[in-house]
């Protein structure tokens, strides 16, 4: 008797959930129904600002023409989910249909979050989250004048990066002292800083918002930071980190985590056994994670589970990032902040070069615990795959040897 | 054939009259000290303090027969037209006026403390009232009285007495206007782990304050601490004691300036040691002095030596901590020149080391709780060595061969304190000294600040194994 599998969100992680279950569920148990609330199915997010260079929406897309027309899978786009009933086994949307489930999964993702700031609601305010977000941002656009993005993290400098592309002129404000304060330290902030500045984006790092200004017509005209500077804007994106959304999980009464999310446990299960969550929402042993790598792990863990097996957990989320922006490597990987009880730091900094590159050990002084690297970071594929390893000897030349030509 | 008169009876003085008289100097050496002792290492005063060597012990060897040598006489005037000089004191009168001739005048008058002007610490003369002492001298050490001192300044002296002073039972403040000590030397972080260690040794530490106040047993703070002190110990810094070459017209900025010959503005009279300026460097530090002092004895007696800078090496004298500074590391971070940093930070034990590379050869480091990586540190930088490519195992001392004493070149200093080279180590062992204890009775070294002892040990160690070695293959020959 085939079961049905309930969706509800149709984001990266999601969609992989779905993929996962359609390629693995051979016998065909399941049917899967997938509540979207964008008009769009699933598309790569993380690539969210090559839509503003060039690629369509279409070439973001994540959905093969065979899935849209799968027979099992019944993908409803533009519906939002607005009530579980856990006790018939339901949820209810927007539109006053309702879905039966044997197996729901909540992969509702996050939203932006924007600071309780005086004026944050003024025509020229935007987040950077949707294919929508985007489109509004190209609209409101005006080549040459100066876009303020309110947050210097992955996501802060991305946006920069996309106001750039649609011809305007970035600069970011950071509240933490560098830029990427979540995946850089010190050291490699310090280098970051120089490298973005030299690619022409200028950014505040150490300050923060105090409003957003209105001119005559009631549009963005500037903001005003917390030092009393003020600097003018036509417009102003936020970027400044995103929150769990919970909502749907909290009114059907499932618990969430002390700071958000809804809390599942290391199968990804909520205290609904019938209910699950995955992705930015879940709140795995309390905690939640914003990237798409663990995600798509917690999908995995649950299509096991649904498929017959329960043995994998999720645990020990990888929180490795590698991006290059404006020209620029960074990655960070494993405990980039040596948290570690007793670690130590090794650091290589070449000014003139512009790279940054630091090993986090045990205190054991060999085994590799995490890493950061800024300007270059074509060695991060291998010393992420070393990460809890012992360090093979030479190791340091990694770091070195390519660009300096290390005797021996 | 000239004669040699020298102003100043410290450890640069001391250097130069014993290598003119090496390099077989002809004519009259005279030596004018103001100190009425004999020339002693004036770098182990904290060492006194700490009462691992006694004052006596810290005399340097006597000067070689012929040279004469006149304590307790102060240079009060130059004319360098006639090479005349004019001072006081000496002998029964100390009132009286002596004139001496010279060929070649050496200032070597070394510097004077800086004293901070703290309201309360001066009487109407603008003498340090009793309870503060600076600490220059033997003399200084003696002024240090009492269950509670106050040492002002947290900068390497500062630092080693107070360190000196709590091995010596006493309770110890030290106040410091920067936020961490030895800032000249250390950034901020390895600055906080030292400052953490010191209040971790037991010192009681104010940093970021300011000395405002002085009464008789107190120290008033800026932020309105009273601190008891039954001696107030200034270690607030050094100045080039110039006075006696600007009455004399000499040209003087911070020190009495000298070109690459030693010679100052005046023909005839030369500086060296902590009162010259060379290049606009004033070190005050006893390697530059000594270098001075060699190259200024081989061009008085007729050799060709040019003065060209000393490397700028820096080591703690206390053996509680293991703290190197070689070069500069000061606009290494933020300079467009080919600089490579790298820091190796290990906050639970305290240690932290930061190179600045460049070409591999180090330009600066400053390191701090890894003795063995100062060693090889110091090794690779002195010869101006290429790194080996594992610096991880270089700092952690895990690697081998570096350290190694025995590889050592003969010239390489392995006592800083008191300048003892392995070649003066190889002389003492095939004069019959076989053991360690030996070994340093007959070269002091091992005698300062103690952070030779295994580099050393290592020597005797392997001078025994060659030589057992070689008795064997005697045996096996015969």
């Amino acid at each position: 008797m085939t079961r049905t599998l309930l969706v509800v969100g149709h984001g990266m992680v999601g969609h992989r959930l779905v993929e996962i279950m359609r390629s693995n569920d051979l016998n065909s148990a399941w049917r899967v129904v997938i509540v979207a609330e964008e008009a769009r199915p699933a598309y790569d997010r993380v690539e969210l600002s090559s839509y503003l260079d060039g690629k369509s929406a279409d070439d973001l897309s994540l959905v093969s023409h065979e899935f849209l027309n799968d027979p099992s899978v019944d993908l409803r786009l533009a519906t939002t989910a607005t009530e579980i009933n856990r006790g018939p086994r339901t949820v209810t949307t927007a539109d006053g249909a309702t879905v039966g489930y044997d197996a729901l999964v909540l992969a509702t993702g996050s939203r932006p979050f924007v600071p309780p700031l005086p004026g944050r609601d003024l025509t020229g305010c935007f987040v950077y989250r949707t294919v929508d977000d985007l489109d509004a941002i190209r609209a409101a656009a005006v080549s040459g004048r100066t876009g303020l993005v309110v947050g210097g993290g992955l996501l802060g400098l991305e946006a920069a990066n996309g106001l750039r592309l649609v011809g305007m002129r970035p600069q970011v404000i950071e509240m933490a002292p560098r830029l990427m304060p979540l995946q850089i330290d010190e050291g490699g902030g310090e280098i970051l800083g120089r490298l973005v500045r030299d690619a022409g984006l200028p950014f505040r790092c150490g300050v923060a918002m105090r409003s957003i200004d209105a001119g005559p017509g009631g549009e963005v005209r500037g903001v005003t930071l917390t030092d009393g500077t003020t600097v003018e804007a036509d417009l102003v994106v936020f970027a400044a980190g995103v929150r769990p959304r919970h909502e749907l999980a909290d009114s059907a009464g499932l618990d969430l985590g002390d700071r958000g999310g809804i809390l599942v446990d290391e199968h990804c299960r909520t205290a609904d056994k019938h209910i699950w969550a995955i992705g930015d929402c879940a709140a795995v042993g309390g905690r939640c994670h914003g990237l798409v790598a663990p995600g798509y792990r917690m999908a995995e863990v649950v299509a096991e589970q649904l498929l017959g097996s329960d043995d994998t957990v999720f645990s020990n989320a990888d929180t490795s990032t590698s991006l290059k922006l404006l020209g620029v490597g960074v990655a960070s990987f494993g405990d980039a902040h040596a948290k570690t009880p007793r670690s130590l730091e090794l650091a290589y900094t070449n000014e003139k070069a512009g790279t940054y590159a630091k090993l986090v050990l045990a205190d054991d002084t060999r085994t590799l615990l995490g890493g950061v690297l800024v300007g270059d970071a074509s060695a991060y594929p291998v010393l992420r795959s070393l990460v809890g390893h012992q360090l093979p000897a030479g190791a340091e030349r990694l770091l070195s040897e390519s660009r300096y030509g290390v005797s021996s | 054939m000239s004669n040699v008169l020298v102003v100043g009876n410290g450890p640069a003085s001391h250097r130069l009259v014993e290598r003119l008289h090496r390099n077989g100097h002809q004519g009259t050496i005279t030596v004018l000290g103001a100190e009425t002792r004999p020339a002693y290492n004036r770098l182990l005063l904290p060492s006194v303090l700490r009462r691992s060597l006694s004052p006596g012990a810290i005399v340097l060897p006597a000067p070689p027969a012929g040279v004469r040598v006149h304590q307790g006489v102060v240079a009060t005037d130059i004319d360098p037209r006639e090479r005349v000089l004019y001072a006081t004191g000496g002998g029964s009168s100390e009132r009286r006026e002596t004139v001496y001739r010279y060929d070649e005048l050496v200032l070597a008058m070394g510097a004077r403390p800086r004293l901070p002007d703290l309201p309360g610490a001066h009487d109407t003369a603008g003498r340090l009232v009793d309870g503060i002492t600076a600490l220059r001298t033997i003399a200084d050490c003696a002024r240090i009285n009492g269950d509670r001192v106050v040492v002002l300044g947290a900068g390497v002296l500062g630092v080693e007495t107070a360190l000196a002073l709590l091995a010596g039972g006493h309770h110890v403040t030290l106040v410091h206007p920067r936020p961490h000590p030895m800032e000249r030397e250390l950034d901020t972080v390895a600055g906080q782990l030292l400052a953490d260690h010191l209040a971790e040794l037991g010192i009681d530490t104010w940093f970021g304050r300011h000395a405002v106040g002085y009464r008789p047993g107190r120290l008033l703070l800026d932020d309105g601490q009273v601190h008891l002190a039954d001696t107030l110990v200034l270690c607030t810094g050094v100045v080039p004691e110039v006075g006696l070459a600007r009455r004399a017209g000499l040209s003087v900025r911070r020190g009495v300036l000298v070109d690459d010959r030693l010679r100052t503005s005046a023909e005839h009279i030369h500086a060296i040691g902590d009162c010259a300026e060379h290049q606009g460097e004033v070190p005050g530090l006893i390697a530059p002095a000594w270098e001075q002092a060699d190259t200024l004895a081989t061009l008085l007696t007729g050799g060709h030596a040019r003065y060209r800078g000393t490397p700028r090496v820096l080591r703690v004298k206390a053996p509680e901590l293991d703290i190197a500074s070689f070069g500069s590391l000061r606009g290494l971070d933020h300079s467009d020149a080919d600089v490579e940093l790298v820091t190796l930070t290990d906050s639970t034990h305290r240690r932290r080391a930061k190179l600045a590379l460049c070409d591999q050869r180090i330009v600066g480091a400053v390191v701090l709780g890894l003795p063995d990586a100062i060693a090889s540190i110091s090794q690779l930088y002195d010869r101006n060595l290429p790194l080996p490519s594992g610096r991880l195992d270089l700092l952690l001392g895990t690697a081998t061969g570096h350290a190694a004493a025995a590889e050592l070149p003969d010239d390489a200093v392995v006592c800083r304190c008191n300048n003892v080279t392995k070649r003066a180590l190889l002389h003492a062992w095939s004069s019959g000294a076989r053991r360690v204890s030996e070994l340093t009775n007959a070269t002091r070294a091992t005698t300062g600040c103690g952070s030779c002892v295994s580099a050393v040990s290592r020597l005797h160690a392997s001078l025994e194994s060659t030589d057992r070695l070689g008795a064997s293959r005697l045996d096996r020959a015969s």
